[in-house]
């Protein structure tokens, strides 16, 4: 913990958000609140909480921030602005807000110290979990561990949640009229959007790299900050570049509407999968030890190893094909049809 | 080996004062982002060397593998920043952003 | 070295701060995109420098290398919104809360 960055970053933080409150024109409001995402994962970082910052830098900062910008694409830029009743409305919530502060500062000080060894948490949970995770599963990055070993309930949960979520995008927005649609073009027609050749060279260069990257970080997270919802999320942005550069019909022609629901409901069943399995095998529920039964030449301790890692893709893939399907209804409006 | 950190570092960041005095005091949109684009990538090549540097204390295989990573991450800069510059003059200009002109002196 | 390396991040903090103006005052909108992308190179590089600090680099970089993707991709996509919609600056906006319709 450095104090004098830690001041410093929080002071940035402050300022980013005000000046997003303030700005009323709402595309440059979006993209001020995307500096406010990196400025959060930074401080995050320099709190030692690195698979928090990864998160938070690739949904937050990344994905979040074109989200934004699609649906501001969609309505319109100026903020709306009541003429009357400003002054009553104002002093209402002015006394709210102060009240709600002065109740969370009275109850902050009952709590242990930031970072004290004598809080319940230090002293019942977390040795637990730094001495006996290398002995339990043979994964160093305890974070993983917890996440997908000791609580992989709640993670599945998540993942469940993710997909509702996409499924929910798809209820509201979604349109079927017959006279709506038209043909979509097979792959790999180049269209003419834009033809911007600059950025559709670099993009068409980068982003097999990044895919990669986005499978290495999915693949090593026992090891490094990093694990499913991450390189989830990058394969996805990775995909949303295609998508700008060129238009938004050749990631319709590679990742239809099909195929993405078909993967994220293929996801949610890798996990749910893998702890039935475990069911059949004569343990609990996503108790990874009974796959060392099936796995050849695993002992127990292993055979969480895998099953955590089987878990991860299972999340990755989820996460992949929702994050597409979101961005795709949200830029043409739930037509399928532009070529944006 | 130390001096070369702190000197390069030192450097690297008298090229990021330069490119923040630069968005602020130049007149116009197109000079503004001459100063950002450039000014940002050279000073993030100085500054990434730098810790490069610095992490050879100890040299062995480990050590290696993360200045090669430090090294990829300078060479995705190089490739994307010039490329993010020139979508954004590209959009600047399809709007309609005029040139900053020096104005005609007046006589009073 | 170590307070070295702090002195540097918050020299770079105050000079996020001085680009920060220009993300909130510029006066056209892709003057604020120009300013989001110069934070999010300098966040780069922060936090590698954070990971020095720590004696931990290898953990750090991973964050780095995403953290510049993901900051071209922002950047790409918000100055693409300009090639459909051209309007830089539509009447009445500022960032002052009094400003209305002229």
């Amino acid at each position: 913990m450095i104090w004098q960055l830690d001041l410093s970053i929080l002071t940035l933080i402050v300022i980013c958000a005000f000046a997003t409150i303030m700005v009323k024109d709402l595309l440059s409001a979006a993209i001020i609140f995307g500096a406010y995402s990196f400025l959060m994962c930074l401080l995050w970082t320099e709190m030692g909480a690195v698979d928090v910052a990864f998160t938070e830098a690739s949904v937050g900062a990344g994905v979040s921030t074109v989200l934004f910008i699609a649906a501001i694409h969609q309505t319109t830029r100026r903020v709306g602005f009541r003429k009357s009743g400003r002054g009553l409305s104002k002093a209402i919530g002015l006394v709210a807000a102060l009240l709600t502060g002065l109740v969370l500062l009275i109850a902050e000080t009952d709590f242990p110290g930031f970072a004290s060894p004598f809080s319940p948490a230090s002293l019942h949970l977390s040795p637990y979990y730094i001495t006996q995770t290398l002995h339990d599963t043979n994964v160093p990055n305890i974070v993983t561990s917890v996440l997908a070993d000791y609580r992989g309930f709640d993670t599945m949960f998540e993942t469940a949640v993710i997909f509702t979520a996409g499924l929910a995008v798809i209820a509201i927005l979604r349109r079927y009229k017959k006279d709506d649609q038209c043909e979509l073009p097979e792959p790999y027609i180049i269209s003419e959007g834009y033809p911007d050749t600059i950025i559709r060279f670099v993009a068409r260069q980068l982003v097999p790299f990044m895919q990669l990257f986005a499978l290495y970080v999915v693949a090593h997270g026992h090891h490094s900050p990093g694990g499913g919802f991450q390189g989830g999320v990058i394969i996805g942005a990775s995909f949303i570049l295609l998508a700008i550069s060129y238009d938004t019909r050749m990631i319709i022609g590679l990742m239809s509407e099909k195929t993405n629901i078909l993967l994220g409901n293929i996801g949610v069943l890798i996990y749910a999968g893998i702890g039935f399995l475990c069911l059949l095998l004569g343990a609990n529920f996503l108790d990874y030890s009974m796959l060392s039964k099936v796995l050849p030449a695993t002992d127990k301790v292993m055979a969480r190893s895998h099953g955590m890692l089987g878990i991860e893709i299972g999340v990755a893939i989820a996460v992949m094909a929702i994050v597409i399907s979101i961005y795709i209804n949200i830029v043409s409006c739930g037509k399928y049809d532009k070529d944006v | 080996m130390d001096i070369i950190v702190i000197l390069l570092s030192v450097s690297g960041l008298v090229f990021f004062f330069a490119t923040t005095v630069g968005i602020l005091r130049f007149p116009d949109f197109y000079s503004r982002m001459h100063a950002a684009g450039k000014g940002d990538t050279l000073s993030s090549l100085i500054m990434l060397l730098a810790l490069v540097l610095y992490n050879f204390h100890d040299f062995n295989l480990a050590n290696l593998l993360v200045a090669l990573k430090i090294l990829l991450i300078v060479v995705f800069i190089f490739m994307a920043s010039p490329t993010a510059t020139h979508a954004i003059i590209d959009a600047g200009y399809e709007s309609g952003i005029q040139p900053w002109t020096k104005k005609p002196e007046e006589e009073s | 070295m170590d307070s070295f390396f702090i002195g540097i991040g918050v020299v770079l903090c105050f000079l996020m701060l001085l680009t920060l103006h220009r993300a909130i005052h510029g006066p056209t909108a892709i003057d604020r995109i120009m300013g989001v992308n110069v934070v999010g190179t300098k966040t780069t590089i922060l936090l590698v420098i954070i990971g020095t600090i720590y004696h931990r680099v290898d953990m750090f970089v991973d964050i780095a290398l995403a953290y510049a993707l993901l900051n071209f991709i922002v950047t790409i996509a918000a100055s693409r919104y300009f090639h459909l919609h051209k309007n830089l600056n539509p009447k009445g906006y500022g960032y002052r809360f009094r400003k209305e319709d002229k």
